[in-house]
């Protein structure tokens, strides 16, 4: 060994050392680096292992059915298809889009918007709809060349069909594809679920909803399946059986048809809903399929608001039908008998003003049940002046009015019982004697709306109970509080309501059916104050924006079974001929009538 | 012919190593065969074949073992310049496999001329230095130098970049092992690093590609990053005490490439963890102390250059290829010896120990007084 014999050796790594070092830093140098990976970023790796070979997927759950009290299916679900991408498997995502934008029709960037938005909530190897509710003929075609387009997949969902559309838009209400704000508020969403937008859809949308399931797979390199497990099962939302009645809801409007405003039709003993009619409605189906803007924006400037649901949402004055409530506190508080006489000349003067009854002639000498059965306006001037505005106001919101009625749709409005106090912070003015005329007679600032007053008769005949309104099938009604009214004097109104449609000069003499026991109250609820040169006129002399809101509240009583039925037309003329036969229509159905006629 | 008290000459712990190193490498394999589909699992015969193609190194090794390596002199030009010829014989009338021309078909089997050049290439070189007396100079550094170039460029044109590489740091480790003179040691210091970037321009893409993306294997994860990225994640995965055997889902489930041959260490990292892994490190090291035991005790040069170069030879294998599957090296195509599947490989793996065997042995027989 020549080389290390050498006397003048330079410290130059060779020989024996340079084996001995090349080993040493091998053994060195692999031992940390496998302690680094094996050891120290263990979890990273194992982790990283575990998102290789498993894939997860969701398991939809199918939305509770909903049907009417027949068992008539109003709310279900069919097969809707989706154009939808997988990211992981799409090699080229901005060529694909073009091709969708293609097919589709749909224009470029705003596919490149939807498909941004979806990709920061779906995974990556999860199918992220692009297009919902694809036609038939497009599946057909993508189906087609799905060996070109790789990623691109056709997604099979439930799709909402509300099977009597505008008939039962504003009780059900409807789904449509959640919105950003939806979709951050609630982690159970996923990009491209449908969730409640209005009506019994919104209010019950944790029931309706079922909970979605997981499925994991386990996959080789290439994607193949090896096998399967079901990490949460999915649970299917809760079918709901509602109180409405579809052939009720159905005559109710065809009652309405061709006019604007409100038909609630509740069972007085339990608190159901069996009609809710709003006009002018709407397709709820139009919604679920993602309406057009065009079509969206006609709905939204429609004078007529189709998309209100006028029972709950809108309040109006309630006219004369107010005088069942008034009527209610003077005899409670003792201002008069049933027997107190008020002569009604046809007017009554406060200070300067007149105030005039709707009969010009006058209604003579008017007592308890005549003030009510030929809605003399004096007589309640009289008790109104006597009573003050702030007892009516507390005794009516007793009776229910000015409060919300807790029934499952949403937005509900409260309405409006004036108070001194409430004008002077609301308007910055003194309460005048004469408001409290008008408020008498439910006119001015008083707001209610027709379930208000359809609860109001409601406890009224079933034993003074103030229930909350449901749309539920329900065992026990939800008593919310007490009618303020003795047995007696809930029974001289009633009879009195009963006079309005049995005796000569009622004014609700057209629901005057054989054989059932029926009462009303008709009201006219002013819509312009003091429209002189409109007054002499007949309804239709007037333009239909000055016409004056017509009400009729009746109840119906037959072998024990109790139905109050509230029809509202906007702008409607008069309470006995206008809403009336709405209501007429409404107990001709419920008691099967109409076949006699 | 055949000394019989060589026999008790033979370094057996070598011989012991390398049949651990084997069989490890084999029940490694039957690892790796395993593929799990929808049904069950799936064998494919790579351990089979393996253990057929250690057989057949068995015997050529015992071949070896036999003559006196001192023949070996005799024969080093001739072996050279038949190794060269069947490099030019590939050039024109190999057969492409993978877009590369590497093998002749001699109708039994595929024969891999690089394979034989290492050997012809450590022979040669060993017998040059022998005859040089002390630290190797411009001259002598230029002839040794010319004995790998020459098949080396060959090689790179196939193109094997790892074997031609290989070689060139068998005959370098070899170089370094002789010594080197000051004066070309400086120079070599401050040129060496300088000529480096030029390497570069002769890199084909592809190759350009791994280096890069060993730089930066996130930049393109499904690409060519998808190698390194995979192997650290099967390693890292095993943990402490591993998957166990069949157990390492990154081989089984295919996400593991090439894991028969240049990622088999991954396989093993991923099923046996950080202890398995670290007493096959610790074998390998066993392994070359006693190639460097035979390197030291050898009777004459030629015999200690030979074991010397067999040491560089298996070093540099384990090195590169354990580098790259632990994700600190560039993706090169040179397996593990012993672990990674490889007909030709295994041979010339025992051919090399059957060379360091005889050296071995023969360290007595001609002992100076």
């Amino acid at each position: 060994m020549g080389a290390f014999d050498t006397p003048e050796r330079p410290r130059i790594l060779s020989g024996p050392t340079l084996l001995l070092v090349c080993l040493v830093l091998l053994f060195c140098i692999f031992g940390i680096r496998l302690w680094y990976l094996q050891i120290y970023k263990n979890d990273f790796y194992t982790s990283r292992a575990q998102e290789n070979r498993t894939r997860q997927s969701t398991m939809f759950s199918p939305r509770g059915i909903i049907r009417d009290r027949g068992g008539v299916l109003l709310a279900e679900n069919t097969p809707a298809y989706a154009l939808a991408l997988v990211r992981e498997d799409c090699p080229d995502i901005p060529r694909t889009l073009d091709q969708v934008s293609r097919w589709t029709g749909q224009p470029r960037d705003e596919l490149q918007k939807v498909f941004e938005i979806g990709r920061k909530r779906v995974k990556h190897f999860d199918e992220q709809v692009i297009v919902p509710n694809i036609p038939f003929e497009l599946v057909a075609l993508v189906e087609a060349h799905r060996q070109e387009w790789p990623g691109l997949t056709i997604a099979v969902r439930p799709k909402r069909s509300y099977t009597y559309g505008a008939t039962l838009a504003h009780v059900l209400g409807y789904v449509a594809r959640a919105n950003e704000e939806e979709l951050n508020n609630d982690p159970d969403l996923q990009l491209g679920d449908d969730v409640g937008k209005q009506g019994v859809e919104l209010v019950l949308e944790r029931r309706l909803r079922g909970t979605k399931g997981l499925e994991e797979f386990e996959v080789d390199a290439s994607g193949r399946v090896l096998s399967s497990r079901v990490v949460t099962q999915p649970v299917m939302g809760e079918d709901l059986t509602l109180s409405l009645s579809l052939p009720l809801q159905e005559v109710a409007t065809k009652a309405l048809e061709g006019r604007t405003g409100s038909v609630v039709v509740l069972d007085a003993d339990t608190g159901e809903i069996l009609a809710q009619v709003s006009l002018p409605s709407y397709d709820p189906n139009e919604f679920v399929v993602g309406i057009s803007h065009a079509k969206w924006k006609e709905l939204l400037e429609d004078p007529e608001h189709p998309l209100q649901n006028r029972p709950v949402q809108s309040a109006y004055p309630p006219g004369s039908v107010f005088k069942l409530v008034l009527g209610g506190l003077a005899l409670e508080s003792g201002a008069v008998k049933p027997s107190t006489t008020v002569f009604c000349s046809g007017s009554y003067q406060l200070g300067k003003r007149v105030f005039r009854c709707w009969n010009k002639g006058g209604h003579g000498k008017t007592d308890f049940r005549k003030s009510l059965r030929e809605s003399c306006d004096v007589y309640y001037y009289q008790l109104g002046e006597r009573l003050g505005v702030n007892a009516i106001s507390d005794y009516a919101t007793r009776c229910g009015f000015g409060v919300k009625t807790g029934v499952e749709l949403p937005h509900e409005r409260s309405g409006n019982m004036p108070t001194a106090e409430w004008k002077l912070k609301r308007f910055g003015e003194k309460w005048q004697g004469g408001e409290t005329l008008n408020f008498s007679i439910g006119q001015g600032y008083t707001q209610t709306t027709p379930l208000q007053v359809a609860r109001f008769v409601a406890a009224l005949v079933n034993g003074g109970r103030l229930l909350r309104p449901t749309l539920l099938l329900t065992e026990t009604p939800d008593v919310v509080g007490e009618l303020p009214m003795k047995a007696a004097t809930r029974k001289l109104i009633l009879d009195a309501m009963v006079a309005t449609v049995e005796e000569e000069r009622g004014t609700a003499r057209l629901l005057r059916r054989e054989g059932i026991r029926i009462g009303g109250k008709t009201g006219t609820a002013q819509v312009v104050k003091l429209m002189d040169k409109y007054e002499k006129k007949k309804t239709q002399e007037i333009p239909y924006k000055y016409r004056d809101h017509a009400w009729l509240a009746g109840f119906a009583e037959k072998d024990g079974r109790r139905y109050v039925a509230v029809a509202m037309v906007e702008h409607g003329g008069h309470g006995g001929s206008d809403a009336g036969p709405v209501v007429g229509a409404v107990f001709d159905a419920i008691f099967g009538v109409q076949q006699a006629q | 012919m055949f000394d019989r008290r060589l026999v008790f000459h033979i370094n057996w712990g070598l011989v012991a190593l390398t049949a651990i190193l084997f069989l490890i490498g084999v029940g490694n394999l039957y690892s790796a065969s395993a593929l799990r589909v929808a049904s069950g699992i799936e064998l494919d015969g790579y351990f089979n074949k393996q253990l057929l193609w250690g057989g057949a190194g068995l015997l050529v090794m015992a071949g070896i073992v036999l003559i006196d390596y001192r023949h070996f002199k005799a024969v080093s030009w001739p072996f050279f310049f038949l190794s060269l010829l069947l490099l030019l014989g590939v050039a024109v009338a190999g057969k492409t496999i993978y877009g590369a021309k590497r093998w002749l078909d001699l109708g039994f089997f595929n024969l891999q001329p690089t394979e034989l050049t290492k050997i012809a290439v450590l022979i040669l070189g060993a017998r040059l230095m022998a005859r040089m007396d002390g630290r190797l100079g411009w001259v002598n550094l230029g002839k040794v130098l010319l004995v790998g170039l020459v098949p080396a460029i060959l090689v790179v044109k196939q193109p094997d970049l790892g074997s031609a590489l290989n070689i060139l740091l068998i005959l370098g480790g070899m170089i370094l092992f002789k010594g080197i003179t000051a004066g070309v040691f400086k120079v070599l210091v401050v040129v060496l690093p300088v000529m480096l970037p030029f390497g570069w321009f002769f890199l084909h893409d592809y190759q350009k590609q791994r280096i890069l993306t060993f730089l930066d294997p996130g930049n393109d994860p499904l690409g060519a990053g998808y190698h390194i990225i995979q192997s650290q994640i099967a390693i890292g995965s095993g943990g402490f005490w591993g998957k166990g055997f069949l157990q390492g889902t990154q081989s089984q489930l295919r996400f593991l490439p090439e894991k028969h041959t240049d990622f088999a260490f991954a396989v093993f990292g991923e099923e046996w963890g950080f202890f398995g892994a670290m007493i096959l490190l610790i074998l390998f090291c066993a392994f070359l102390y006693q190639v460097y035991i035979v390197s030291m005790e050898a009777k004459d040069d030629f015999g200690s250059y030979l074991a010397a170069g067999v040491f560089f030879y298996f070093f540099w294998q384990i090195l590169i290829n354990m580098g790259m599957v632990l994700g600190i090296m560039p993706v090169v195509g040179i397996p593990l010896p012993f672990i990674s599947y490889g007909g030709s490989a295994s041979v010339v793996n025992f051919c090399m120990i059957g060379v360091v065997l005889n050296v071995a042995m023969r360290r007595f027989v001609f002992k100076k007084a």
